[in-house]
């Protein structure tokens, strides 16, 4: 059984090993660069997947991220500093898609169609329907969410990845999680709030 | 943490992409352009944090052998070249005057009494100034030394003044001993 003490040593040699290979990669090893998408790659799909609400066109989304992270491998001075900067470029991107996609047809909160089951009997449904809720919210405020829940980030560390006031990042948090807790109250009751 | 925040956690957990996806993105990279390095960017580089201490330590020993060097031409001016002439001096106003002194020096009026031997003992005396200037170039042989040449003049000077004080002395010396032995024969 490994200690705190190995796995702080686990986690430090896990950190100069990406270290490693994030210099190798910037020098053009392929094989360093191959290494950063795997590590990276469920981050930066999930965030376009989750926010797109579409698996071919988070993937196409994910893969620009990638290449322009190839591009800029020069600029990316450590681990902490290339997930920010991969956490930044993907939510502005899929904000971007998003706003350019405005034929996409928008489901409005009114309109998200309320499950039959009890959450307690299926789950999935339930994380549909929170997904839904979500999709209907406006983008700004979908990546907050997005962000805080995927990434398990701090409204100070959202406010610096979607560049704007922490009390913007909270206020829109606040206002999501009441819109969120109101449809769910009134579809499912007082089951899970 | 209610079981709200639990709920959306599990609804937004990370998701996997496709199997090929790398190869995908390896394709993308693939068509791109190799990208271009500007001259900017190739300093900025310099200035990144394990270059730039290397980069900060060039230039300063730089800096400080330039700095060396300026000040020890302008305390070393005058430079001995292989035929021991000291070459500032020549361009020097006070080389002249060390010149004059050198010879008032060798133009010291001597008593007349003695004639043919204070001509002997001029002789001497810049046999000896010869002897002396041959040795410079001899220790100073395949080398170039930058002296300063005040302080070589005065050296020369107080040089020459040394030899001629012992080839007066010597001559004066010479001159007794004859006196003391011309009344023995004559007795």
């Amino acid at each position: 059984m490994v200690g705190w003490e190995g796995t702080i040593a686990l986690e430090n040699q896990a950190a100069v090993a990406l270290e490693d290979t994030l210099e190798r990669s910037a020098q053009g090893d392929q094989l360093a660069f191959a290494d950063i998408v795997r590590q990276h790659q469920g981050m930066v799909f999930g965030l376009a997947c989750h926010f797109l609400r579409d698996r071919s066109l988070a993937e196409e989304l994910s893969q620009e991220v990638f290449l322009n992270l190839h591009q800029n491998l020069r600029s990316i001075k450590s681990p902490a500093h290339l997930t920010f900067w991969l956490r930044k470029v993907t939510s502005h991107r899929c904000i971007d898609q998003a706003r350019r996609q405005k034929v996409r047809p928008q489901v409005s909160l009114e309109d998200v169609p309320e499950p039959f089951t009890h959450p307690t009997e299926n789950d999935l449904l339930l994380s549909e329907l929170l997904k839904r809720v979500v999709d209907a919210l406006p983008e700004k405020a979908r990546m907050v969410v997005i962000l805080r829940y995927q990434e398990d980030l701090e409204p100070a560390e959202i406010a610096k990845v979607l560049e704007m006031p922490v009390n913007t990042v909270k206020s829109h948090l606040r206002r999501s999680l009441s819109i969120l807790r109101d449809k769910l109250s009134r579809t499912l009751g007082e089951v899970i709030l | 943490m209610s079981r709200l925040d639990d709920e959306l956690r599990m609804a937004f957990r990370r998701e996997q992409p496709p199997v090929d996806f790398t190869d995908r993105v390896f394709a993308k990279v693939a068509r791109q352009p190799a990208p271009r390095v500007r001259w900017w960017q190739r300093v900025a580089e310099l200035l990144q944090p394990p270059k730039f201490r290397w980069v900060a330590i060039g230039a300063t020993a730089a800096l400080l052998v330039a700095i060396g060097a300026a000040q020890y031409a302008r305390l070393h001016p005058a430079v001995i070249d292989d035929s021991g002439k000291v070459a500032a001096v020549e361009t020097n106003p006070h080389a002249s005057e060390t010149a004059k002194d050198a010879g008032s020096l060798q133009a010291v009026p001597a008593p007349e009494a003695p004639a043919p031997k204070l001509a002997q003992s001029h002789t001497s005396v810049e046999r000896h100034m010869a002897a002396a200037s041959n040795q410079t170039p001899r220790n100073t042989r395949h080398m170039k030394r930058v002296v300063n040449p005040e302080a070589e003049a005065a050296k020369e000077k107080v040089m020459l003044a040394l030899h001629i004080t012992s080839t007066t002395l010597n001559d004066a010396q010479r001159a007794i001993g004859d006196d003391e032995e011309k009344p023995q024969r004559s007795r």
